[in-house]
């Protein structure tokens, strides 16, 4: 694992690459990429293990199921060297590697497509299934979601069956910024705790600050090995996360930035865009 | 053709270690054999017909070939989404069976019947879509459908149709033509093959000389055969346990616009509307004019205007 500080400038980098996207793809969902930067820069930034060898077995399994904050995802990859930097002008462009839903056929490091909600906790149970079949109990399954996501049943078909299978290498990441696409979280499916859900179901579940590299990495470290339960990891984060004008603002699911927001949304996050 | 479901999906796991089989808790003492020989290979994944498909899909991607098994509407319309998503759009050699499919569960009433199961997974890219005749047709291409390299959807009847037993070859994507005849084809799909093959003679004594046409695989269907009846009859009358939307009589309808083919076509299916009420399969087939009976009564109508 890389250390806090390199952490902080390898998601600062996701950050300024996400908004330079949206900017050159005429592109929005970026409150949801921005909440989950960080997320990803401690998930490549050496939680993951093997995973950028799609022919290497003993991988662990990545699926950004929340497919919407992909710039986040490709920015994250090209960011780890797992997807070459140049690729990302292809960011939603006609018949490009990068599609604006993330897409498997046009992108074969991904695990998945998605873009579709609900699928990924789902299949990586699936892919745990195969593995031990397959005699690898060592690889783990790791999905990042979104606290919307939440609302469609086939995640807790999944939660069930995982707990039920005992799958002790899948974990759920869940980018809990309250924002979904027309309103607020606990507005839309209720005030309750997500955290408490997952455990109801059998899970191993925390809540942390998902903005906070520090915390993010100590919650990735500290997850228990080697027990029988599905853990849930809630991050607490801040939809549009780095970019103050761009925080806590629905607008930003929807809008592209201006060329005056890009420069003055690069000159607050303080990094250079990668590609 | 349950039981045949259930031999051939042994016989076939024995052979091959990458088959697992999934259900969403459904099949009460059908798979025992399996579950006793393979284990770890047999999944009951609850009353989650999502889970079931996605666990199916989990396996595909991690080099299995799952079979994902449930009661018709419970295995295609409930999961529809995740098999649109996970199945089809990644192109995954996942084997859906629907088991009942067609009227079947008629007596279990709207919420068992699957008129629409062939319809609505034919509108998936790459599916394939059989649905066998008699047992020996399931026996025979099961195996062929787990060699794909995609999706595909199998149609299991009950238990104890007949065999349907004629000399024409089983091959998957081949229509099998059951009985040359003359002015009208029967055409069938499913297991109501099973009830009008040996009931031929109706139709001789009436004075009609049918021919009879069985299409086990819906899709990619054998196209082929189209202008062979075109040339020998005026009349195509489709009888199968299906909504007009999907089947067979979809696929000549298809054939007949892109051709500007004249050959007449008539349909015994399903209507567009829910069947209320217990009645039994063969009390709803009576209702429906899907019987050998029926079809007689239909045919000597259009052969009397054609006169």
């Amino acid at each position: 694992m890389l250390s806090t500080g390199e952490l902080k400038k390898q998601a600062a980098k996701i950050r300024a690459t996400c908004v330079q996207m949206a900017f050159d793809a005429r592109e929005s969902h970026l409150s949801s990429a921005l909440s989950c930067t960080d997320l990803l820069a401690v998930l490549y930034g050496g939680f993951l293990r093997g995973t950028a060898e799609k022919s290497n077995l003993g991988r662990d399994r990545f699926i950004m199921s929340k497919g919407h904050g992909c710039s986040a995802l490709y920015a994250a990859m090209a960011a780890y060297d797992i997807i070459s930097p140049s690729l990302l002008k292809e960011y939603s462009r006609t018949d490009g590697a990068l599609p604006n839903h993330p897409c498997r056929h046009a992108l074969k490091e991904l695990e998945i497509s998605s873009g579709s909600l609900g699928h990924g906790l789902g299949i990586a149970a699936g892919m745990l299934y195969g593995m031990r079949l397959s005699g690898n109990t060592d690889s783990r399954a790791v999905v990042l979601m979104s606290d919307g996501e939440c609302n469609e049943g086939s995640v807790w078909e999944a939660a069930m069956f995982a707990a039920a299978q005992k799958f002790g290498n899948l974990l759920a990441v869940i980018d809990h910024n309250g924002s979904q696409a027309v309103g607020t979280c606990s507005v839309i499916m209720g005030d309750t705790s997500l955290e408490e859900k997952f455990r109801s179901f059998g899970w191993h579940a925390v809540t942390i600050r998902g903005n906070d590299i520090a915390a993010v990495k100590t919650a990735f470290e500290q997850l228990p090995a080697g027990n029988n339960k599905p853990a849930a990891v809630i991050a607490k984060t801040i939809p549009g996360s780095g970019v103050s004008f761009m925080e806590k603002n629905i607008e930003w699911f929807y809008r592209s930035p201006s060329a005056e927001d890009l420069k003055n949304a690069l000159a607050e996050i303080g990094a250079e865009p990668l590609g | 053709m349950r039981r045949a479901f259930s031999d051939t999906l042994l016989k076939i796991a024995e052979k091959n270690d990458k088959i697992v089989f999934l259900t969403g808790d459904l099949g009460y003492k059908v798979f025992d054999d399996f579950i006793a020989k393979f284990p770890g290979r047999y999944i009951n994944t609850g009353v989650a017909e999502a889970q079931l498909i996605n666990t199916a899909v989990g396996l595909a991607l991690e080099g299995y070939r799952p079979i994902a098994y449930s009661i018709a509407p419970f295995a295609t319309a409930r999961p529809f989404e995740q098999i649109r998503f996970g199945v089809a759009y990644h192109k995954l050699p996942v084997m859906i069976v629907g088991a009942g499919g067609g009227f079947t569960y008629a007596k279990s009433g709207v919420t068992h019947h699957a008129p629409d199961d062939l319809a609505l997974l034919g509108i998936l890219p790459d599916m394939t879509i059989v649905s066998p005749g008699g047992p020996d047709e399931l026996r025979m291409l099961m195996p062929e459908l787990l060699k794909l390299k995609g999706p595909s959807y199998l149609r299991v009847g009950k238990y104890g149709e007949p065999e349907l037993n004629h000399p024409s070859p089983v091959e998957l994507g081949k229509g099998r033509c059951l009985r040359a005849g003359k002015r009208i084809a029967i055409i069938t799909s499913g297991d109501i093959v099973c009830d009008i093959y040996p009931k031929m003679n109706i139709f001789l004594s009436a004075g009609l000389d049918p021919a009879l046409y069985h299409f086990h695989t819906i899709k990619p269907v054998d196209r082929s055969i189209f202008p062979e009846i075109e040339k020998n009859c005026s009349t195509a009358v489709i009888v199968e346990e299906s909504i007009p939307q999907g089947g067979i009589y979809r696929e000549i309808c298809e054939w007949k616009a892109e051709t500007n083919s004249k050959l007449k076509i008539l349909r015994s299916g399903a209507p567009d509307a829910f069947i209320l009420g217990s009645p039994s399969r063969e009390e709803l087939r009576t209702r429906l004019g899907l019987t050998a009976a029926a079809l007689k009564d239909l045919c000597l109508q259009e052969f009397r205007i054609a006169k």
